[in-house]
C-alpha cells in the first residue's frame, strides 16, 4: 500500500503526516495551557492575558512546522525546464485555439513591439502570423 | 493623530513582511492565514488604524506573492489566483514566465491604488442608505448566500445545501450557548476555513476513503527557469504595463471596485474575458488578461472589505464574511450584535478620511516591501519553499492553529464544533462543490436572517 495521498491540494507521506500533525497539537496545545496559567495570574488584564496566551500559542505552531520541516522533507519533484521550441508551437496553437489571434505584430502599438523585440518573440509571432494565413489561403 | 499613523506604518509593515513570506507557500488559504492572525492582532490591543492597516498591508502583500507560484510553478498561490492559472500556462509555454509575474503583479499594485479611494467613495454614496441597509441586512443576507451559492460550482445543489448547513450552525451554536453561556465565532470560521483539509484527514484515516487519495508518485512540478531582463533599478509598474494595458487594468479596477457583494474569483473571471475579448493578438491579449485579472483579485478584496466596513458596519460580503471577518466581530474586542445589529468595530472606531489614508498607506508599505521583492528574487523563492517547506509541517502547523483557537474561544468544546463544521462543510465542498464562501454567508444567514425569521 503506498503511503503516498494527496491532502488539502499536495501530495503526502501518511505517516509523516501523521507525525507533523502531532507535533503542531502536542507542542503548541501545552504552551497554550501552560501560557494561559502563567498570564492568568501574573498579568492584571484577564482579556490582555487571554491574548497573550494565544500569541504564544500560535508562536508554537510556527516552532512546530519548523521542527517538522526539519524532519519531514517534501514529497515533490521539481524539475527545471527551458521553453522548447515544440513546447513553442503547442503554445501557439493552444492560444489560438482560446480565442487569441495570431495578428501581424507589426499591427501592435510600438511598445508592445518593442516588448517583442526584447523577449525575441516577434520574429515568432511574425512566423506564427503566416503560418495563420497560409491556412486560410490554402 | 500621530500616534494612529505611527501604529498603522509599523502594523502595516509587519503585515506586509509576514503576508508576503506566507503569500510564497501556495495552497495556504487566505481565510484560514488571514482571518487567525488579524484576530489575534485586534485581540493584542493593537489600535484600529493598526489593525486595518496590517490587514490591507498583509493582504495586497499576499496577492503580490502569490503571483510567484501561479506564474512560475503553475500551482494556484491560493483560490482568488486559480483564473490566471491557464493564461499563466501558456506564456510559460511561450517562454516567459517572467513576463506573465511582471504584468500580474505590476496590474495588482495599480489596481490596490484605484481602488482604495474608489471604495471609499462608492462607500460615501452608500452610507445614506445605510440604516436601510442594515434594518434590511438579514434579509439581504440570506439573498446573497443563495445568489452566491448559486453561482458555485454547486449551483442548485449549493443553494439547497444551504438549508442543512443554515440549520447545523444554529443547532451547534444554541448548544453552544446553554453550555458555556456565549456563543463561538471563531471555532465556526475556522471549521469552515479548513474544512477541506478536516474532511480530507478524516478520509485519509477511513480505509475506503483513503483510496480516493492514494498517489503513486510524488507530486511533479516544472520550474520555470530563471530570466530577468532588466539591468539596475527596480521596473516601475506603470512602466512594464503599456498604455491599453494600464487603461483596462484601471478600469477593471474601478468597476470591480463598485461590486462588492459578488465572488472575487467571479468578478476575476469576468473581467479578464471582457478585456480578452477586445484585444486580437495572442501575445498581448494573454499579457493584458494576465494583469486585468491579478488587478482584479486586488481591488475586489479591497473594496470588498472597504465598503461594508465603510458604510454599513456589518460584514455583508463574501470577503468581509470570511478573511476580514475579525475586523467586524471579534468578541470581546469588536461585537455585532445579532439581535439589535448593534456594532462596535472598525466602522466605529475610524473615521471615513482615516479609512481612505491608512487605506493608501497600507497599500503603499505593501508595494514598497512585496513588489521588489517579487520582481528579483521570484525564483529563488519559489525554489527554496518547494524544496524546504513540506506540505506535512504546513498540515501540521493547522493541526496546532485549530487546536489552540478553538481551546481559546471555548475549550474543548469549541474545537468539537470546528470539526464538526469542517468535516461537514469540507465534504460539502469535496463532493458537491459549495465552496468556503457559500458556508460563510451560512454562518451570517444563521447568525442574523434565522432570529429575524423567528421573530416575524
Amino acid at each position: 500500500m503506498s503511503r503516498l495521498i494527496e491532502v488539502w491540494g499536495d501530495t503526502v507521506d501518511s505517516r509523516h503526516m501523521t507525525g507533523a500533525i502531532a507535533l503542531g497539537i502536542g507542542i503548541a496545545t501545552p504552551t497554550f495551557l501552560l501560557g494561559r496559567r502563567i498570564f492568568e495570574s501574573t498579568v492584571d488584564d484577564q482579556t490582555l492575558a487571554q491574548s497573550y496566551a494565544l500569541l504564544v500559542g500560535l508562536g508554537a505552531c510556527l516552532v512546530a512546522a519548523v521542527i517538522s520541516a526539519r524532519l519531514f522533507k517534501p514529497k515533490r519533484v521539481v524539475t527545471e525546464v527551458e521553453a522548447t521550441l515544440e513546447g513553442r508551437r503547442a503554445a501557439l496553437d493552444a492560444i489560438a485555439a482560446e480565442g487569441g489571434e495570431w495578428t501581424d505584430p507589426a499591427e501592435l502599438a510600438r511598445e508592445v513591439q518593442e516588448e517583442l523585440r526584447s523577449l525575441g518573440l516577434y520574429d515568432v509571432l511574425v512566423e506564427a502570423h503566416r503560418d495563420r494565413q497560409e491556412e486560410v489561403t490554402a | 493623530m500621530i500616534e494612529a499613523f505611527l501604529w498603522a506604518l509599523g502594523m502595516g509593515l509587519i503585515g506586509a513582511i509576514a503576508f508576503a513570506a506566507i503569500g510564497l507557500v501556495s495552497g495556504t488559504d487566505e481565510t484560514a492565514v488571514v482571518a487567525p492572525l488579524t484576530l489575534l492582532v485586534v485581540l493584542l490591543g493593537v489600535p484600529a488604524s493598526g489593525v486595518f492597516s496590517f490587514f490591507l498591508a498583509g493582504v495586497v502583500a499576499k496577492h503580490i506573492t502569490h503571483a510567484i507560484p501561479t506564474t512560475l510553478l503553475g500551482i494556484p498561490g491560493d483560490t482568488m489566483a486559480v483564473p490566471m492559472l491557464a493564461d499563466a500556462q501558456q506564456l510559460r509555454d511561450l517562454g516567459v514566465p517572467h513576463i506573465a509575474l511582471r504584468k500580474a503583479i505590476s496590474g495588482g499594485v495599480v489596481s490596490a491604488f484605484i481602488a482604495v479611494p474608489f471604495a471609499v467613495l462608492f462607500a460615501t454614496l452608500l452610507s445614506p442608505i445605510a440604516d436601510e441597509i442594515g434594518d434590511a441586512a438579514p434579509w439581504i443576507f440570506a439573498g446573497a448566500a443563495l445568489l452566491i451559492a448559486f453561482t458555485s460550482k454547486g449551483r442548485w445543489a449549493a443553494m439547497a445545501a444551504l438549508f442543512p448547513f443554515v440549520l447545523l450552525v444554529v443547532g451547534l451554536n444554541l448548544f453552544v450557548t446553554q453550555q458555556l453561556g456565549h456563543g463561538l465565532s471563531i471555532s465556526f470560521f475556522l471549521g469552515i476555513a479548513t474544512g477541506p483539509l478536516i474532511a480530507d484527514l478524516f478520509l485519509a484515516m477511513s480505509p475506503s476513503g483513503r483510496k480516493t487519495l492514494e498517489r503513486s508518485k510524488p507530486s511533479e512540478f516544472d520550474l520555470a527557469p530563471d530570466v530577468r531582463t532588466w539591468k539596475g533599478r527596480m521596473p516601475n509598474p506603470l512602466k512594464v504595463l503599456d498604455r491599453k494595458q494600464l487603461a483596462y487594468t484601471s478600469g477593471a479596477a474601478v468597476v470591480s471596485s463598485a461590486t462588492f457583494v459578488f465572488s472575487p474569483v467571479a468578478m476575476t473571471v469576468m473581467m479578464g474575458e471582457l478585456a480578452g475579448s477586445r484585444i486580437k493578438n495572442g501575445y498581448h491579449r494573454l499579457t493584458t488578461m494576465m494583469s486585468v485579472r491579478n488587478g482584479t483579485t486586488e481591488s475586489t478584496y479591497i473594496a470588498e472589505t472597504l465598503i461594508p466596513l465603510i458604510a454599513l458596519g456589518l460584514p455583508l460580503s463574501p470577503m468581509a464574511a470570511g478573511p476580514a471577518a475579525p475586523l467586524f466581530n471579534a468578541p470581546p474586542v469588536y461585537s455585532v450584535n445579532a439581535e439589535t445589529g448593534a456594532t462596535h468595530n472598525l466602522h466605529d472606531l475610524l473615521s471615513t478620511w482615516e479609512f481612505l489614508v491608512f487605506g493608501l498607506l497600507a497599500v503603499a508599505i505593501a508595494a514598497l516591501v512585496a513588489y521588489p521583492f517579487a520582481m528579483t528574487n521570484a525564483h529563488r523563492a519559489a525554489s527554496w519553499v518547494m524544496r524546504n517547506v513540506s506540505h506535512e509541517a504546513i498540515i501540521g502547523a493547522f493541526a496546532g492553529l485549530i487546536l489552540v483557537i478553538c481551546l481559546y474561544e471555548g475549550g474543548l468544546l469549541a474545537v468539537l464544533v470546528t470539526v464538526t463544521v469542517g468535516l461537514i462543510g469540507g465534504l460539502m465542498n469535496r463532493l458537491l462543490g459549495v465552496h468556503s464562501g457559500v458556508q460563510f454567508m451560512g454562518y451570517y444567514a444563521a447568525v442574523l436572517t434565522v432570529p429575524a425569521l423567528i421573530a416575524l
